[in-house]
């Protein structure tokens, strides 16, 4: 048994739990309350359940999954919806009065409070575990909470758990729309704790994800739309181990071969065919047309140069009902068309993984996750918008305030330029 | 492991977890999970892992704190429990930071228990000695030392024990008349002690603190007859020496 252990950080990240955790149920035969349901598929009987659940009494299954927010919007809404009974109320986090937008009170102040309590959480669910393999994390970049707490929780969960694997699934701030001023001042303060302390993060960005969304829908997108996007990837990037398959893979296996050099681990993702929820059946692709999908560049999920940059690596992962001849020729094919750094073998790495059963509704379906130099410009992007304001001293009052001194910032910017140049020289 | 260690630790859990899912409903049962979180500390800490009784510790801190009354009482134990904690994990610098907080709060409240208040003020001037902050050291064991007195009068046991710490300070301090008097001074409390008050465990160490005491006089007589009360006591024991598990209870520096 391998399993993991998922965190939810913020408004954003409780947000996705809440559509991930649904997606889940499904592809598990679960009701919302975690009872297998009546006559469930036999695709999810064969399912290995234990990997995101944890059995409690009566074959009632338990996620095992911590909900963090400092304020209680989002939780409240999830625990009065129609998973009330589903989640543990011993490991629902919730404290006021918020972090209120600023990196440095959801990392200092407020986050020093509730620190201790959130790693006892995530202690006894670490506990109930038989062979732990790592841990995702839920968050957005921008915010208050899901930033510096978040970053919080990395720094402490790699002190406690330094040989297990830790995944983010990152929401950084768009390009275009922007929530609140100081979002490239937590963004880059919360990139240097994830290069530093995590395995691989997934970058996704609301723009992006906005973009996708629009394509494949009849109609205008809303944000649970988006979070859906972010569902089915996360629920793709772990299917292997949760399903049987000709070709495994697990976390440790994917961050092997994603990531060429140490801290270079930020990746995009991509998941075909998209299509809105309730409405997956309807188109059903042949093999060709799934993998292209899956590998066009409009799919993915980051605002990333493509123009300017070369693949480093590439996985995926491919679910349903899919033959391994196809899958050879067609990704032979992608291989082709794909422009790997010229230091890598001719064909690049390109893994790939199998799993036999599609997400619910879907009768196949496509994920890749690929490490691309390109990704530079979103960090660009970021320390560009952070140096117009931070010279001009602009809103750092609220960060000294909170004990993140300028130094320290200073010491976040440039650990997140050289980040950049890094995956600028690696082209 | 020990496996009824194992099995403590595990029904502890689940006491914890269940009282945090009644604090989340209801606030006011914070109580009773800082108590719950205190036991599996408590045993954490037995178990050797610092780190997680560390957080549980430091979970109950704030949880006490967010409530509208924090029981200054209760406050003041956390503290001790933490700085115990941080002095058995050789973080002394930590150690010394909470036991000064903890005393500050007692201070402020004006407790009544101005034994335990001088309990903590021995161990706080144990942490100094470690820090090699001599000075400070016997500031606190003799504010200590008044306040037993006062309480329990010459003829008590945590007096002698007292003399016997500020014995090994002196001794630290290379200023051997100074030890000899204390030493000597705890031993004639020790010895009369009725026997059910006794300790030989504390009375041996007595002996042995002594002997070194006489050996760096140069009176290598009646050093030998000291070790060798000393090594007597100890057999009986059969090498058993009980420690101090909680801070609440008194330490006695055994390190001379």
């Amino acid at each position: 048994m391998r399993e993991i252990v998922s965190i939810h950080v913020g408004q954003c990240g409780n947000q996705i739990a809440d559509r991930y955790w649904r997606l889940i149920l499904r592809e598990h035969g679960l009701t919302e309350s975690g009872v297998p349901k009546e006559g469930s598929s036999a695709a999810a009987s064969n399912s290995n359940t234990e990997v995101f659940f944890h059995r409690i009494r009566d074959g009632k299954y338990t996620p095992r999954a911590v909900l963090i927010d400092l304020e209680p919007g989002v939780i409240h809404r999830i625990e009065s919806g129609e998973m009330a009974q589903l989640f543990d109320e011993s490991s629902i986090i919730r404290k006021i009065p918020g972090a209120a937008n600023n990196w440095a009170r959801g990392y200092n102040v407020e986050g020093e409070r509730v620190i201790d309590q959130i790693m006892n959480v995530i202690d006894a669910a670490v506990e109930k575990t038989k062979s732990l393999q790592g841990f995702l994390l839920t968050h957005s970049l921008g915010g208050g909470s899901g930033s510096g707490l978040g970053s919080l929780i990395l720094e402490r969960l790699r002190q406690a758990y330094p040989k297990k694997k830790i995944f983010t699934f990152s929401v950084a701030p768009s390009p275009l729309i922007s929530d609140s001023a100081v979002e490239p001042y937590n963004a880059i303060l919360t990139l240097q704790r994830i290069r530093n302390n995590a395995d691989a993060a997934v970058l996704l960005d609301n723009e992006a994800l906005f973009r996708i969304a629009k394509a494949k829908l009849s109609r205008s997108p809303n944000y649970m739309d988006l979070n859906h996007i972010v569902a089915l990837i996360m629920s793709s990037v772990t299917a292997s181990l949760r399903f049987p398959g000709k070709l495994n893979t697990d976390l440790g296996e994917f961050i092997t071969n994603l990531v060429p050099f140490p801290g270079n681990h930020f990746l995009t993702a991509s998941f075909a065919p998209m299509r809105g929820p309730g409405s997956e059946g309807q188109v059903r692709l042949n093999f060709p047309d799934l993998a292209r999908e899956t590998f066009s560049q409009e799919n993915f999920t980051a605002a990333i140069d493509w123009a300017n940059g070369v693949y480093l690596s590439a996985c995926a992962l491919f679910r349903g009902d899919v033959k391994a001849k196809e899958l050879d020729e067609n990704m032979a094919a992608i291989r082709k068309t794909m422009n790997y750094a010229s230091y890598l073998p001719s064909q690049g790495g390109l893994k790939i993984g199998t799993a036999d059963t599609a997400p619910d509704g879907f009768a196949s379906s496509g994920l890749a996750l690929v490490n691309h130099t390109g990704i530079a410009a979103v960090f660009e992007r970021l320390v560009a918008q952070f140096d117009i304001m931070f010279d001009n001293h602009a809103y750092t009052h609220w960060y000294e305030g909170a004990g993140v001194s300028r130094e320290k910032m200073a010491e976040a910017r440039d650990c997140v330029a050289d980040l950049a140049k890094s995956y600028r020289d690696a082209s | 492991m020990d496996s009824t260690l194992e099995k403590q630790i595990a029904s502890a859990s689940r006491s914890v977890e269940e009282a945090r899912r009644m604090a989340y409903n209801d606030p006011a049962r914070v109580g009773e999970l800082v108590e719950q979180i205190s036991v599996l500390a408590d045993l954490r800490q037995k178990e050797g892992d610092f780190r997680k009784a560390e957080s549980l510790y430091r979970e109950s801190l704030f949880r006490v704190k967010d409530l509208r009354k924090p029981d200054p009482e209760l406050l003041a134990g956390i503290h001790s429990l933490l700085a115990y904690l941080y002095d058995r994990w050789g973080k002394m610098d930590l150690a010394a930071d909470f036991y000064e907080k903890a005393l500050k709060i007692s201070e402020q409240h004006g407790f009544q228990d101005a034994d335990r208040a001088a309990t903590i003020k021995n161990n706080l001037a144990m942490i100094f000695k470690a820090l090699r902050q001599n000075a400070k050291a016997e500031k606190y064991y003799d504010e200590s030392l008044e306040t037993f007195k006062r309480l329990y009068g010459e003829q008590h046991n945590k007096v002698a024990s007292l003399y016997n710490n500020l014995g090994v300070l002196h001794y630290a301090n290379l200023d051997v008349d100074k030890a000899q008097e204390m030493h000597e001074r705890a031993l004639a409390i020790r010895q009369a002690l009725s026997p059910a008050e006794i300790d030989p465990g504390d009375l041996s160490q007595t002996y042995i603190n002594l002997g070194a005491v006489y050996k760096a006089t140069g009176d290598f007589q009646r050093a030998e007859e000291c070790v060798d009360r000393a090594k007597r006591l100890r057999t009986t024991l059969n090498g058993y020496t009980p420690l101090p598990r909680r801070s609440a209870s008194l330490l006695l520096d055994r390190s001379a």
